[in-house]
Order: structure tokens, then C-alpha cells, then sequence
């Protein structure tokens, strides 16, 4: 008897995926640079390069440093700006059987309103994700994510300038990630995707210089994995809409950690750069686990871990 | 707009998908044919890979990574030294210097080995139809990517040109690397080390200002690739000159294909300063463009 292809579709609120798999923003630029090594109409979605109102030519480099286990970036979300990504980047993207997730940024609340509305009722996208891990410039560059009522604020202003699904990224550098989940699902968040990035630092003894020349950045691979996993598990448990799984997933084991601790869907970001295919070989490894195990339905995988 | 089978209203009528020849797994490996040390800290790799590099062109480069190992993580980028068909695939060649940890683990890969290989990557040489004479001038493994370069060069050569001349400087004359073939391709050679074992002693740039006012600069391409300094006096020595200069650059790169924005470098344009990306707007540049920190 053929065994029968595993059901991989979720739901991400209203938003549906055929596949848990998605592409963390700033890993996969637009989606053109990947074209040539995965079928982009096989991903659960693609989630692009951070968007602001205006566009942003980011830091001054060098902007990256290999660490043990994973990198340290500060590219200072570079990007094209809201009005050339629906013109240039998004025909493009649009082409594919797959969900286009826009990540969008700003340095006050009002601009992260303003790039909601601006993607709002713009065809070919399904969904926002919200990166709060930015300073706010009215309040001395304090990172709104890093508090639970700038958190609020901002994903208020996004769901009230937007009726797309909204995403909203969290921070990992706070002491109680729960905290500001709670707060966002509050404010009307219909789903949260974590982790961003860990801060981190990294020194070139030679010339006792900072690799970087914005001197810290973020710390991203497959080092930061456990940190990534603890996080949704305590997440999961604290809020009632759908957790996304974001950090360090290189392969398919990776992926399903974070499903089983309860993440209804995972991106992948760092291991693009290393393995173009990365998204392509969580698919199948996700598939085959699941015949392997004999589950129909990944929807039956999300939040199984036993513990006692 | 126009409409396609599956009802998705493209653009223009254009599947875009039909642009790209999907590479496999097996297009984005390699197998280590050698590996050997060739000078003090420097290695040639002689590589196996699938037919997606038979159209590789000088100026072009590699991200590779040891399979399986926990370091380096990310890839090291490294220019094409040379480039054979072979069957339905090619062979490259690359010479590197084991500069720092990632290309340590590399030079001690075996012949036999599995590496994992992106590309080819990044611009190539752009080449002026006219152009009569090529000078090539290379400080230290800045060879490797111009000896790739002269391949070509001669390849094509007729009677009418283009002439090679080679300016190579290197610390000491045993880090003097790829003059040998560069002189199987016809090129002529000026030698400098810092030490003064091979050649005049000195930088390597004092010998190309010597020539550079016999140079005819509408029918002369400049091709530099070195250490930073070196390009830097490069830049101040043609400043006043009409040579048109192209130069390889660096830095550090996660994935090669335009998607982090990490390598970037910072060129002057008529509007102002702005940023580069080396793997996808480079690694070729204008040296006039290039500003130094
Ligand atoms: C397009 C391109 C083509 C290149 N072609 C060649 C080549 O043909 N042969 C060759 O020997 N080298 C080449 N390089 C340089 C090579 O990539 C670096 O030497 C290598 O990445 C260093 O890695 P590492 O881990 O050994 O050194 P690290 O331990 O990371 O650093 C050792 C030293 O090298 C410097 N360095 C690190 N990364 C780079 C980088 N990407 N570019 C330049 N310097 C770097 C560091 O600042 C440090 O001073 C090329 C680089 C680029 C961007
Ligand atoms: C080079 C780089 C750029 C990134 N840019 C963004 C961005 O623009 N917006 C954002 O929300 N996250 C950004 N991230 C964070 C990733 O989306 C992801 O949350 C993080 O890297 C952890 O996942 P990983 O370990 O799989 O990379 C970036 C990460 C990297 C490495
Ligand atoms: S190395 Fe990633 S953009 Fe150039």
C-alpha cells in the first residue's frame, strides 16, 4: 500500500500555509537571490527584508562576523523603502503559489502605522510581521520591544492601520519574553514570531577594535537554537494565538524541535546563507518524519513534547 | 498583464521562472582532486565540479565550506585561479593563502574530500573591445583572480593585442606566486618584493607609476587585485591619469549572493557617498569609485 503524503498544511490565525517552513526577514533578501536553488512555490511562505516608509542605507561596514556557531550582524536594516518594494521587489514575488509576509519597521510609532497602511490592500500580500527590536527615536532610542508598553503601542497602531493578519516579532533581549507576548496578544496581535536576534559583541584582539564597526550586533545560527526553543516553549504557554519558531533551525530536526515545543510554524534564516536549499530539505524532512512516525497531520506534532 | 495557464497574471506576460536552470545538490559540491602547499602558507586546490561552472569568467568567485564540520560556519569566498571544461562538468583551480582560521581548515582538506561550493559569483572583468594592452598588477595572492584573467586574455589574443604586462610584488621572493603561467600566457613580467630577494625592492605600485605615462589610456585596461594599501596607493597614483582601472575587492561575506547585505563597501557616486554589496555589485569596481577607510 503507498503511503500517504502527511496533511503539512497550518494555520497562522486566518492566514493558511501549505508547509510550516517560511524564511526569516533579512536571510533571504526579496526572494530573487534564491530563485535559482528552490522553487519558491514550495515554501510555506516568504517573509522579506525588513521595510521602512523611507528607504535606508543601513550600517557602515563591516557588518558581519563569524562567531562559533553562528554570526553576528549589524547590516542596519538596509532596504529598499515601501513604495520600490510593492513596485519593483513585489510583482516579482507575486508570481509564486506561496504567502508573502512583509516584515516592516520604524523609529516612531507613527512611521510603523504609515508602512501598515502603505502595504495594506496592496495585492499579492498576506500577511505583516511587525520587527519591534527598534529604537524609538522619540523615547532616546529605547528598542520598543524591549518594554511591554511600546510593545502594546506598536502592534495597536499596526492592527488599527491594517486588516492583514498581523505578525509581531519579538525581542529575545528582555528578561520576561512572556511579558511582552502577553502585552502584544492584548493589543490584538494575531500571532508572534521569535526570536530576533540575541545582542552580542566580538573583539578583534590584534587591533583591540570591535569587528563591527557599529561595534555590537546580532547574534544569529544555530548557537542561539536552545535559547530559540526555551523561548516558544515559555511563550507558547502564556499566550493563545499561534507562535512562530525562529532561531538557529539548519535542518529538519531543528524545525521539528520547535513545532513539538508548540510553534505552529518555524522560519528559517541564517543557514540560507549556507545552504541555499536549507528551506527545500526542512520541507521533505518534516514530511518524511512524519510518515516515519506515521502522523498524518503535522497539526498533531505542534505541542506534543512530553515532560512531566 | 498577461495571464498563464494557472491563472497567476504576470507582469508581462513573462514567466520568470523559465530564466533559471535550477541547480542541484550535486552542482553545489565539489571534489578536492589536490590540495597542495605551493609556497609558505599558500595552497593550490585543484576542484572537480559540475557543469554550472563551465561559463565561470575571470573576476568571478567561490563561496566553499568544509562538509560536515562545525567551523568555519559560513563560507570563505575565494576567487578562480583557473577554469577547464572536463566532460560534462569543469575543473577549477584555486590559489589561496591560509590567511586565518576558515581557510586553515580548508588547506588541511585531502584530495578525495567533499567541499560544498556556491557559484560562480559576482561580476566579471568587464573587457573594452579595443582594448591593445592589459596591465595586470597583483600584490601578494592578489595574483590568484588575474592569472584567471591573463588564461583568458591570451585565449583570445591576436596578433594585434591585447599585450600583457604584469607588475607582481610580494614580501619576499618565496610568496612570488603564478609568474610562471603568467609567463606561459605571454605576459611580460616586473618583479618587486618589500625584501628586495627577487626584483626591485620596493612596492610593486612604484614600478607601475614608472610606466604609467607610457601607457596609452584609451587602448590600455588596468586590472588590480592586492592588499588594501596597496589598492589605496594604486588609486592615489592613477588619480590625474584617463586609465581606466578595475580592481577587485573584498570583505567579509556570509552568503555571497546578495542576500545578507553584509559585504558592504563604501563607494563615492555623483549623488554622494553609498554603499556596495561586493558579491552581487562587485567584486569588480572602479578604483576611482572605491573610498578607503
Ligand atoms: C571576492 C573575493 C575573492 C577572494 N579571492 C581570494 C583568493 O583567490 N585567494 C585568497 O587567498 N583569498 C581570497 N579572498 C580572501 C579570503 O576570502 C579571505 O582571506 C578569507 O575569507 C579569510 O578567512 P579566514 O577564516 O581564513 O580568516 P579570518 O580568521 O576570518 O581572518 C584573517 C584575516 O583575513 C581578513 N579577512 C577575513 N575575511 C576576509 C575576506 N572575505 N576578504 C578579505 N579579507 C578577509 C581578516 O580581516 C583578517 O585580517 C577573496 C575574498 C573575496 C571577498
Ligand atoms: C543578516 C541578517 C539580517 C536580518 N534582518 C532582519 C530584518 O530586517 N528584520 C527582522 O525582523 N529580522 C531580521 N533578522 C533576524 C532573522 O530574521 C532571525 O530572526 C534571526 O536571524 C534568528 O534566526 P536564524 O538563527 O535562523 O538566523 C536578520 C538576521 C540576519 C542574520
Ligand atoms: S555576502 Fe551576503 S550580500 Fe554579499
Amino acid at each position: 500500500m503507498a503511503l500517504l503524503k502527511p496533511r503539512t498544511e497550518v494555520k497562522i490565525g486566518s492566514l493558511v500555509l501549505k508547509n510550516p517552513v517560511m524564511t526569516a526577514s533579512g536571510t533571504f533578501g526579496y526572494g530573487e537571490e534564491y530563485a535559482p536553488y528552490i522553487d519558491l512555490n514550495r515554501l510555506g511562505a516568504v517573509v522579506v527584508k525588513g521595510i521602512s516608509l523611507e528607504p535606508r542605507r543601513g550600517n557602515p561596514p563591516p557588518r558581519i562576523m563569524e562567531t562559533p556557531g553562528g554570526m553576528l550582524n549589524a547590516i542596519g536594516l538596509q532596504n529598499v523603502g515601501v513604495k520600490a518594494f510593492i513596485g519593483d521587489k513585489l510583482p516579482w514575488l507575486r508570481q509564486f503559489d506561496t504567502k508573502i509576509i512583509v516584515n516592516i519597521f520604524g523609529e516612531t510609532l507613527e512611521e510603523y502605522g504609515k508602512v501598515a497602511a502603505a502595504l495594506s490592500g496592496v495585492d499579492g500580500i498576506h500577511a505583516l510581521e511587525v520587527n519591534i527590536s527598534c529604537p524609538n527615536v522619540q523615547k532616546g532610542g529605547h528598542v520598543f520591544g524591549c518594554d511591554p508598553d511600546a510593545s502594546h503601542g506598536v502592534t495597536k497602531i499596526v492592527k488599527s492601520a491594517t486588516d492583514l493578519p498581523v505578525i509581531v516579532k519579538l525581542s529575545p533581549n528582555v528578561s520576561d519574553i512572556t511579558e511582552i507576548a502577553r502585552s502584544c496578544e492584548a493589543a490584538g496581535a494575531d500571532a508572534l514570531s521569535l526570536i530576533n536576534t540575541l545582542l552580542g559583541m566580538s573583539i578583534d584582539i590584534e587591533r583591540r577594535i570591535p569587528h563591527l564597526r557599529n561595534v555590537t550586533g546580532g547574534l544569529s545560527g544555530p548557537v542561539v537554537k536552545p535559547v530559540a526553543v526555551r523561548m516558544v516553549w515559555n511563550t507558547v504557554r502564556a499566550v493563545s494565538i499561534p507562535v512562530i519558531g525562529i532561531g538557529g533551525i539548519m535542518e529538519s530536526d531543528d524545525a521539528l524541535e520547535f513545532l513539538i515545543a508548540g510553534a505552529k510554524a518555524v522560519q528559517v534564516g541564517t543557514a540560507n546563507f549556507v545552504n541555499p536549499k536549507a528551506t527545500m530539505e526542512i520541507v521533505e524532512g518534516i514530511e518524511s518524519y512524519l510518515v516515519r512516525h506515521g502522523i498524518g497531520d503535522v497539526n498533531e506534532l505542534i505541542g506534543s513534547l512530553r515532560t512531566e | 498583464m498577461g495571464s498563464s495557464q494557472d491563472g497567476i497574471d504576470r507582469i508581462d506576460g513573462t514567466d520568470w521562472k523559465d530564466e533559471y536552470s535550477m541547480l542541484t545538490k550535486a552542482d553545489m559540491t565539489a571534489t578536492i582532486l589536490a590540495n597542495a602547499e605551493v609556497a609558505p602558507e599558500h595552497y593550490l586546490m585543484k576542484l572537480a565540479v559540475s557543469g554550472a561552472f563551465r561559463d565561470a569568467q575571470p573576476g568571478q568567485f567561490v563561496m566553499l565550506r568544509p562538509v560536515g564540520r562545525g567551523f568555519p560556519f559560513l563560507g570563505r569566498p575565494l576567487g578562480i585561479y583557473s577554469l577547464a571544461e572536463n566532460g560534462s562538468g569543469a575543473r577549477i583551480e584555486i590559489l589561496y593563502r591560509a590567511a586565518g582560521r576558515g581557510t586553515k581548515v580548508i588547506s588541511t582538506l585531502c584530495e578525495g574530500d567533499r567541499i560544498e561550493i556556491l557559484g560562480p559569483l559576482g561580476n566579471r572583468f568587464e573587457l573594452k573591445p579595443g582594448m591593445k594592452t592589459a596591465v595586470l598588477v597583483a600584490g601578494g595572492i592578489g595574483i590568484a583572480p588575474l592569472v584567471f584573467l591573463a588564461e583568458r586574455l591570451s585565449a583570445k589574443a591576436t596578433p594585434e593585442g591585447p599585450k600583457m604586462i604584469l607588475y607582481i610584488g610580494a614580501r619576499d621572493s618565496a610568496n612570488l606566486l603564478g609568474i610562471d603561467r603568467m609567463k606561459s600566457f605571454g605576459a611580460e613580467v616586473r618583479v618587486s618584493t618589500d625584501d628586495g630577494s627577487a626584483g626591485y625592492e620596493g612596492p610593486v605600485t612604484d614600478l607601475f607609476r614608472e610606466d604609467l605615462l607610457s601607457f596609452n589610456a584609451s587602448k590600455t585596461e588596468v586590472f588590480v587585485c592586492g592588499p588594501n594599501p596597496m589598492l589605496k596607493r594604486m588609486g592615489a597614483i592613477i588619480a590625474d591619469h584617463p586609465i581606466r582601472c578595475q580592481v577587485l575587492m573584498e570583505e567579509r561575506m556570509a552568503c555571497g549572493m546578495g542576500a545578507c547585505l553584509g559585504c558592504t563597501i563604501e563607494v563615492r557616486t555623483p549623488t554622494g557617498v553609498e554603499y556596495r554589496q561586493v558579491c552581487t555589485d562587485g567584486p569588480v569596481f572602479d578604483l576611482r569609485e572605491i573610498i578607503w577607510r
